[in-house]
């Protein structure tokens, strides 16, 4: 396995360049591809470490954007000022992220190219609308991060491209996000969920959408449902229209059925609570 | 251990418990087998390999991390800090102090990893309480199950 370090987006090409039509790993924090190895997969001919190219790190705030580097870790944007008030539903998400020791090394590039259906980050980053940027040879290109992860473990990008940074809009919208896992910390989600909403009047809110993750291949909005309920229709009544967007399965964590009922109930309650 | 045929071999520096060092490391060799297997600092323990029980953890760049999931390459350039780096001259820290006086300690496995955490933990917070010690700890896996004693002696060192 070669090993090279990068220091810079164009080294980075040219290096794909170089490697071209050859097993090319990306690395970034290794606390997914790692375990992997352990399991037995073969390793790559080349390792591609980005975590020396220093301009894909860290958050900066352009105009009437934030832009996060890919490499900025789970750590990082826990314990962002600017994410905790901004984009609540990411804090919250980050702050229970796996442990400390995976946060320091974890980054958000790697969680959305990992495309796991039960990846913390995402329904934080799916509900305020994420762009994600691409950078490879052929230049940048931005896709929505609902364009960007098509299935379990799967993602749009072309061989020689990275996910180089996460950009989000500003926004008056306020988020949360909810996780079930197994145990209270150091889990992974059973089913997690981010809502943003838009406080309209004291006691009332505009759902402005809702992602939920592990309830079918890629984290999904609960679009029919988002809609009754902005529309009027009691919680009770609306929360069944969450089927036409999930797909549940049956694995080592839960059945589909608990994962179907526990969402429809934790929904609610969380909605209730920010309705009351 | 990964295995590799043809390993690839790379020349790295780095600081380890205060001494700079340079190793030639196989590309595929983590940094827990390069601290425990040729440079001998065995307090950092192999049980889970996938990152979910912290008895590998140590400090990188004044930060914990699970040395199984990291390459040996990758901590180029990098200052680590094993259990053995704590305490310096001689001397235990008051962390480490509380743990003997609340018999934190049973079969000790895991005893690096909750130390090297619980240093992280004083660092990151104030006098915490039980619940953020619960949590921040939550990356670190006691099978004697004596977390009771090991939570109150990071927080009576919260204390001072």
């Amino acid at each position: 396995m070669k090993y090279y370090t990068p220091s810079s987006l164009s080294e980075l090409n040219d290096l794909f360049l170089q490697t071209n039509n050859s097993k090319i790993t990306i690395l970034s924090g290794g606390t997914d591809i790692l375990p992997r190895w352990e399991e037995g997969i073969t390793l790559p001919k080349h390792l591609i470490d980005l975590k020396k190219i220093n301009s894909i790190s860290g958050i900066v705030e352009h105009d009437n954007k934030i832009i996060i580097g890919a490499l900025t870790t789970v750590q990082d944007i826990y314990k962002s000022e600017l994410i905790k008030t901004k984009y609540t539903a990411l804090h919250q998400a980050a702050s229970q992220f796996a442990g400390v020791q995976i946060r320091h090394r974890a980054t958000i590039g790697g969680n959305i190219c990992n495309a796991s259906p039960a990846g913390d980050l995402l329904p934080g980053l799916y509900v305020h609308n994420a762009m994600i940027e691409l950078t490879g040879p052929n230049g940048t290109r931005k896709l929505p991060i609902n364009k960007c992860i098509t299935g379990v473990g799967k993602t749009t990008l072309n061989n020689n491209e990275i996910v180089s940074a996460v950009i989000l809009e500003k926004t008056e919208e306020l988020s949360v996000f909810y996780k079930l896992g197994l145990r209270q910390s150091m889990a992974i989600s059973v089913v997690n969920f981010a809502i943003a909403y838009r406080q309209t009047s004291p006691n009332l809110f505009d759902l402005q959408s809702i992602a939920a993750g592990a309830v079918a291949p890629t984290v999904v909005y609960l679009k029919e449902f988002t809609k009754a309920v902005n529309e009027g229709l009691p919680l009770e009544k609306a929360i069944s229209l969450i089927e036409h967007d999930i797909s549940p399965i049956d694995d080592i964590r839960a059945s589909a059925d608990y994962r179907k009922t526990v969402l429809k109930n934790l929904l609610t309650h969380k909605l209730k609570e920010l309705y009351v | 251990m990964l295995h590799i045929e043809n390993p690839e071999y790379y020349t790295i520096t780095l600081t380890v418990n205060g001494k700079e060092l340079e190793k030639s490391v196989p590309s595929h060799m983590r940094l827990l087998d390069l601290l425990r297997n040729e440079l001998h600092f065995t307090g950092a323990k192999e049980v889970c390999s996938e990152g979910e029980c912290g008895a590998c953890t140590i400090f990188m760049d004044s930060k914990t991390v699970n040395s199984c999931l990291i390459l040996a390459v990758e901590a180029d350039k990098s200052e680590i800090i094993t259990i053995e780096g704590f305490p310096k001259e001689n001397s235990l820290t008051e962390l480490q102090q509380e743990f003997i006086d609340h018999h934190s300690v049973q079969c000790g496995y895991c005893i690096p990893g909750m130390v090297l955490s619980g240093e992280q933990i004083l660092k990151d917070h104030e006098n915490p309480d039980r619940m953020e010690i619960k949590k921040e700890l939550s990356g670190n896996i006691c099978r004697c199950t004596g977390y009771h004693k090991i939570v109150d002696a990071i927080e009576h060192a919260g204390h001072k």
